[in-house]
């Protein structure tokens, strides 16, 4: 566990810490390389690249638009209804996403 | 007109063909070449090559089963004209994955490769007792015990063998070589094994080291 | 002694070198990287780059804001509650707990979930108590959340499959026999990881993971490929991350082929390509490292492997750090002072685009 916290500490753009969790996004949706993918996700929060992984800024990016805080914070969203929000932001199918919102026009 | 004798034997190997194998022994035979100058000089450095080549990604598991049939092919004849007590002994050696491990992949690889360059090899497949790998080393006659494990939840099994084997006075009867992905030459070290490979070429020219050194 | 750069092994050995050896080692490194895959070798510049990472005095070292990659999880959710085999810590926590403590806690950019053995052929009979879990559990995630597990074809040989066993036909110099049932063993691989796919895209599957693939040689690669390509014609909408398992494709087959090209020997810039051809949306990239040579040597060379890989690409390209991969120490603990300049290195000179 010890080497990926370290990988994790020396090298990963934070996951929902900040932008990480939108950048994998478009990486694994639209074979985005990283910068591309960094490009497209910062266009999308209006800010630049290089304040992706800036907690400073992502963390209140990320509750203003609801798409989930690492810290746990009584009725922001999380979960499912975060990444729910994250598909219609950078405008991508998620695909648990996608069965959710089916099953709830069901 | 050696060397051309040599240099065929390198392809015939090389191209895993049995029967150029044999007529290159016999040619060279005829010739006059010293029979373990015609192994050393022509078919060992062929053999050689091949296993180069398969550590490169640039020759594949049947073509190196071909080259070893083709080394058969020639040792065999060559041999048999080295006068009794003359020849060169490739070895024998008793192999395995240890017990609770079952990968054997690597395993045949390095099989494949100690056949290839004349060991005779009894390959106990995998998951086996400590006790097994005892008993068929000393009904093989072996000169060297080899295992094989790719978990590090199962190198501990090729201590018990070390142990087993000083147990049983047997250590300075038969040489040991360990091998595996976690395996490492320190470990080896650690646990008095006599040799470490990190693949399987490296393995022939350890398992040959330790011959001689027998 | 104070000279001296505190640097390791391949087995993790501590040892120090003088910055001239490191520097050779470098070189070494990347030009026997180049010599096998037919590639271009670090540039002076970029040697002497590796080497103020690999001499940096600090304990560990981080890429420079700006530069962050994306880490994908190729089972590190697991590493909390496994064990030995897969470098598990065995805290008692449930798989929910410990992907949301990967992905809360941790910050890792994706998480995911597999069976604790790691194939995909045993987690065909409990395919439904993996989609209910897989379900259950990403209804509370947010960042991407994979499945994953390893293709390994060596489950399809007698006696744990249905196949006769090529790694015992194969020394017998049955070649023939040991092809045709590492064929029929690819068959039936592929349609388990079909399988397996295709159930968990049911209950809305974020991405799916084929680690580790051909580590029983070519044929195991080739199932991987007709899987990803079977699973994109059904369900084209599942992304699919498919990693390697060493610099080149073993050929324990020799001649099977992927759309006319021959698997057996290929390198990971070409590797990498199929995958884009099968449909692949990530490739892992994999070296394993040599335990008798330096890290210096080791991360050299799977640097020089993956900047050739990155720059041909067509897809995005994620090296391989596990335990004993490209340049990581293999060791059951590698030292984080050589995960970091692994990392660092990979990020910043072979620009990959993920871990």
């Amino acid at each position: 566990m010890g080497m990926q916290i370290a990988h994790i500490m020396a090298s990963c753009m934070g996951g929902i810490r900040t932008a990480g969790d939108l950048v994998a996004w478009m990486q694994i949706t639209r074979r985005m390389k990283i910068r591309e993918a960094k490009a497209y996700v910062a266009k999308k929060l209006a800010i630049d690249p290089f304040e992706l992984t800036d907690e400073e800024i992502m963390r209140e990016l990320r509750k203003d638009l609801g798409i989930g805080t690492v810290t746990s914070i009584a009725g922001s969203p999380k979960g499912i209804l975060a990444k729910s929000r994250v598909a219609r932001l950078l405008d991508i199918n998620i695909r648990s996403v996608a069965l959710f919102r089916s099953q709830l026009d069901a | 007109m050696t060397d051309e004798i040599y240099a065929g034997a390198r392809e015939a190997v090389l191209k895993g063909d049995i029967d150029a194998a044999a007529d290159v022994a016999r040619r060279g035979l005829d010739e006059g070449i010293d029979p373990i100058e015609l192994i050393n000089n022509g078919f060992i450095p062929g053999i050689n090559e091949v296993g180069d080549l398969f550590g490169t990604g640039q020759l594949f598991l049947p073509e190196l089963i071909k080259a070893a049939k083709a080394m058969q092919a020639a040792t065999d004849i060559i041999n048999a004209a080295i006068p009794e007590g003359e020849g060169q002994e490739g070895g024998r050696v008793v192999i395995g994955t240890v017990e609770g491990d079952v990968h054997d992949i690597g395993k045949t690889i390095v099989v494949s490769l100690l056949k290839a360059n004349g060991f005779e090899v009894l390959d106990l497949g995998r998951d086996v007792k400590t006790e097994r790998f005892i008993e068929e080393a000393q009904r093989f006659n072996a000169d060297i015990i080899g295992s094989s494990a790719l978990l590090t939840t199962t190198m501990g099994a090729q201590k018990k063998l070390e142990e087993a084997l000083r147990q049983a006075g047997l250590k300075e009867r038969f040489k040991t070589m360990v091998g595996g992905a976690p395996v490492t030459r320190r470990w080896a070290r650690r646990i008095g094994a006599d040799a470490f490979a990190e693949n399987a070429s490296e393995a022939v020219r350890l398992a040959r080291e330790l011959i001689v050194s027998a | 002694m104070s000279d001296m750069i505190l640097t390791r092994m391949g087995d993790g050995e501590r040892v120090r070198l003088e910055a001239a050896e490191i520097r050779e080692d470098i070189l070494d490194g990347t030009e026997d990287a180049a010599k096998r895959a037919g590639i271009a070798p670090l540039s002076e510049d970029e040697q002497e780059q590796l080497f103020e990472i690999i001499a940096d005095p600090a304990r560990i070292v981080s890429v420079k804001p700006g530069n962050e990659v994306i880490v994908t999880d190729d089972g590190c959710s697991m590493s909390f509650y496994g064990g030995q085999d897969g470098g598990g810590v065995g805290a008692p926590l449930s798989r929910m707990q410990a992907v949301l403590t990967y992905e809360r806690a941790c910050g890792a950019d994706t998480t995911s979930l597999g069976h604790s053995d790691y194939s995909y052929k045993p987690v065909k009979p409990i395919i439904n108590f993996e989609a209910n879990d897989y379900y259950n559990i990403s209804m509370a995630t947010t960042a991407p959340f994979f499945y994953g597990a390893q293709p390994n074809l060596g489950l399809y040989f007698q006696p744990d499959g249905p196949c006769p066993n090529a790694a015992e036909l194969m020394p017998q110099g049955k070649i023939e026999e040991a092809c045709q049932a590492q064929e029929e063993a690819a068959e039936h691989l592929q349609r388990d990881l079909v399988f397996v796919g295709r159930r968990l895209a049911e209950v809305g599957l974020e991405g799916l993971n084929f680690d580790t693939c051909g580590s029983a040689g070519d044929a195991d690669f080739l199932a991987a490929l007709k899987a990803v390509a079977e699973l994109k014609k059904t369900v084209p909408d599942l992304p699919i991350l498919m990693g390697a398992a060493g610099e080149f494709v073993l050929g324990m087959h020799g001649s099977v082929t992927f759309q006319g090209e021959r698997l057996a020997g290929m390198f990971p810039q070409d590797q990498a390509r199929m995958v884009a051809a099968a449909g692949g949306d990530i490739f892992g990239m994999a070296v394993s490292t040599a335990t008798t040579e330096s890290v210096p040597w080791n991360l050299s060379r799977a640097v020089t492997f993956l900047k050739a890989t990155s720059e041909r690409s067509p897809i995005p390209v994620h090296a391989n750090v596990g335990m004993g991969v490209c340049g990581v120490p293999m060791m059951e603990q590698p030292p984080i002072d050589s995960v970091t300049r692994v990392s660092k290195a990979l990020v910043e000179i072979g620009k990959a685009d993920g871990l």
